[in-house]
């Protein structure tokens, strides 16, 4: 055996020992409190066996190479382990944002408390700024050794749970859009926060609105230098999402599994939506292993993490729709999905609905398009709108 | 020398020879690419399919007329599979050095075979009822030319008339004729992906310059989006042609599978990709000088040769019932 047969051989007994069997059904219409006590309690037990963080450097408690990485994601949707939804801004986000741009004493004080269960949440979007996130109105006034913070975010994901906040604010008002934003640690815990859940189309509320009222954050609390928060935005998100990838496309991998199991496969026309289906998936989970390989060589192309966040978001949302469809009037009735699953749980008509959260955050399908075109390809840019 | 540092000097030497002309017999077996997969002791490079399908690539970039695919595709990957004897180890020779043209039939008697009229000998796969195959050699003899719409490609209708040789598979002939129409079907995904990026690139570089409304129209969304889709369809399908070949090279038991996801997905995106070329080119795209509309021509060709997309997404799903069976949901897989 190979030593990834090997890898393969162990994660898929830990799996058999530690996935909690039945958790579907008791986490479907669970109560919050449920919900938050199961995933912190999955996330210290994949801690455990050291399969939480596998992509953080081996310093701060992760280090497996790309290709266990990768078998360990297949093992565990294989598996159907709970997915870490609570805990995913905190390890790819938050994580991403320190490796890359914090000090040393920015990653002592929160890597290891992310592995003993801090919760992050993502302060970037704004009313008036959504795709065009530069457009962003949230002030941070320099104020002794700190800054006050005013402004309204918008789809903070988990905020009422979290404890800390990535947070893009205005340092600067008169310079251009990108140039005068900075990028901040906020604890949720400061006086002046309030968090609201917003009820999302398929009735569910995790995303939060936040009001932010003379909030004060500490002057070490700021993440590269001041009026840089764009390009630390960018620098960190853009390579983690391609990393988040990896585990996405091996749960759709399952997902499809599921659906030809669901399928009527004496129809000649259901046969044939199934395999063009697999044969996307096969090319998406190649690519994610490729880009993921290419980013953890430091050589991956601009526009890499867009064609999968694009092309993962449209095949799902164009899975779980023909799950819709082939469930027929019987699947209309399923009203809950499992919390702690992803949008390929099987509960097709929501998972469908719920699709519309991988085309439209993270930089909408219509975004990705032209970051692909322009970065990608090079185009060139649209003119600026006159203002 | 890494294999990936091997197949960029080839995949360099190929895009200069081809952008130029398409190579003759001679010339092919001159650049070492007629025997790339003929072991070394008979004159060959004793290399895989692997570099074939970079030839093949580049081939299909600049639309490649000519006798490598019947000759190295089909004829040298018959004749690797046939019991060596030294009338095979002959040919396999002459083939590698550039002395015989060859031409293979994998249906019998069929009406759209490469490079038919041109060949110095044909090979037929044929089965007696009841029967495996085998293959007959025959001195090429009749082929009726049956031109088609792409006009790179060379296709006959051939009819056996003398009784020829008859060789033998080497091993189990239905599962070698199996392989050589997954060789066949990847080939030719390897073609579409190769003309697929040089329509994007072509595409992309028109984009920049063509103004029309004051600026280059690769700055319209309805453009550049499109221009992003075709950079998708092509992203997934490298991938599902390099997997296709690794499996082909490693004779992996699911071959045939990762062969007819590559053809049905990149066969079908190839044609997507040029038609969207001659779209975005405009009416410049649609003129006979513009030679897209040879890409385009080439692309549906591949799509239909060798199993439709239909056809190969047929053989995928012949898998599911056996997979619904056995994905309840704690059973692991692959």
């Amino acid at each position: 055996m190979t030593d990834l047969e090997d890898f393969r051989a162990s994660v898929r007994e830990w799996c058999r020992a530690h996935v909690p069997s039945g958790w579907r059904a008791a986490q479907t219409g669970a109560p919050d409190d449920d919900f938050l006590a199961f995933q912190q309690a999955w996330f210290q037990e994949l801690r455990s066996a050291g399969y939480a963080v596998p992509h953080w450097p081996a310093a701060w408690g992760g280090g497996l190479p790309v290709p266990e990485q990768a078998v360990l994601y297949q093992e565990l949707a294989a598996h159907d382990a709970p997915r870490l939804v609570l805990a995913f801004v905190a390890i790819h986000h938050a994580a991403s944002t320190l490796l890359g741009a914090g000090t040393d004493e920015q990653r002592r004080r929160h890597l290891p408390a992310i592995l003993d269960g801090e919760i992050w949440c993502q302060g970037f979007s704004e009313p008036e700024a959504g795709s065009d996130l530069a457009a962003l109105r949230t002030t941070a006034r320099r104020s002794g050794d700190g800054y006050v913070v005013n402004g309204q975010k918008l789809w903070a994901s988990w905020a009422l749970h979290a404890d800390w906040g990535l947070l893009l604010a205005r340092t600067d008002p008169e310079a251009l859009e990108r140039a005068g934003i900075s990028y901040f640690l906020l604890d949720m815990r400061t006086p002046g926060i309030d968090v609201r859940p917003i009820r999302q189309a398929t009735g569910e509320s995790h995303f939060c609105e936040m009001f932010l009222d003379d909030v004060v954050i500490p002057a070490t609390n700021l993440v590269g230098e001041e009026n840089a928060g764009w390009g630390v935005a960018q620098a960190t998100l853009g390579a983690e999402r391609g990393m988040t990838m990896l585990e996405l496309a091996e749960r759709l991998a399952t997902g499809f599994r599921w659906l030809v199991a669901a399928s009527p496969l004496d129809d000649p026309v259901v046969q044939d939506r199934l395999a063009g289906f697999e044969c996307e998936l096969a090319g998406l989970r190649a690519l994610c292993r490729n880009l993921v390989e290419r980013a953890d060589a430091g050589r991956a192309g601009p526009a890499d993490a867009s064609i999968v966040k694009l092309h993962y978001s449209e095949l799902l949302q164009r899975m779980t729709g023909f799950g819709a469809d082939v469930a027929g009037m019987e699947g209309q009735s399923v009203l809950a999905k499992p919390a702690s699953s992803g949008w390929e749980s099987g509960a097709w008509v929501l998972d469908f609905i719920g699709s519309w959260e991988w085309t439209i955050p993270g930089g909408t399908s219509e975004i990705q398009r032209t970051i692909i075109g322009e970065r990608g390809l090079g185009l060139p840019r649209e003119p600026a709108a006159a203002s | 020398m890494t294999t990936d540092e091997l197949h960029d000097e080839l995949r360099t030497v190929a895009r200069q020879v081809l952008g130029k002309a398409d190579p003759d017999l001679a010339q092919l077996a001159a650049l070492g690419w007629l025997g790339l997969e003929v072991p070394e002791a008979l004159d060959g490079a004793g290399a895989s399919y692997a570099e074939v399908a970079v030839v093949l690539e580049e081939m299909g970039r600049a639309t490649t007329a000519g006798p490598y695919f019947a000759t190295a595709v089909l004829g040298a990957g018959t004749l690797g599979m046939l019991e060596p004897t030294s009338e095979r180890d002959d040919l396999l020779r002459r083939v590698a050095n550039g002395d015989c043209r060859l031409s293979v039939s994998l249906d019998g008697e069929s009406g759209l075979v490469a490079d038919a009229v041109q060949a110095d000998r044909l090979l037929v796969v044929a089965r007696d009822p009841g029967g495996g195959p085998f293959v007959v050699s025959v001195t090429a003899g009749d082929a009726e030319p049956r031109p088609v719409v792409d006009a790179t490609r060379d296709l006959a209708r051939v009819t056996i008339t003398d009784g020829g040789e008859r060789w033998r598979f080497a091993s189990d002939p239905d599962a070698a004729v199996r392989r050589l129409r997954d060789r066949a079907a990847v080939a030719l995904a390897c073609d579409s992906l190769g003309l697929s990026e040089a329509m994007l690139e072509a595409t992309v570089a028109y984009a920049g310059v063509r103004k029309q409304f004051g600026r280059a129209i690769g700055s319209f969304q309805a453009v550049k989006h499109a221009c992003a889709d075709m950079l998708v369809l092509v992203s997934l399908g490298r991938e599902l042609v390099r997997a296709a070949v690794e499996a082909l090279v490693a004779d992996d038991p699911d071959a045939s599978v990762a062969a007819s996801m590559a053809k049905a997905y990149v066969g079908g995106a190839a044609v997507d990709v040029a038609g969207k070329a001659m779209q975005l080119h405009g009416g410049v795209g649609y003129t006979w000088e513009s030679r897209v509309h040879t890409y385009l021509k080439r692309a549906t060709l591949n799509r239909a040769w060798f199993g439709s997309p239909a056809e190969h997404r047929r053989r995928i799903a012949a898998r599911y019932p056996s997979m619904a069976q056995g994905s309840d949901r704690s059973v692991s897989f692959p």
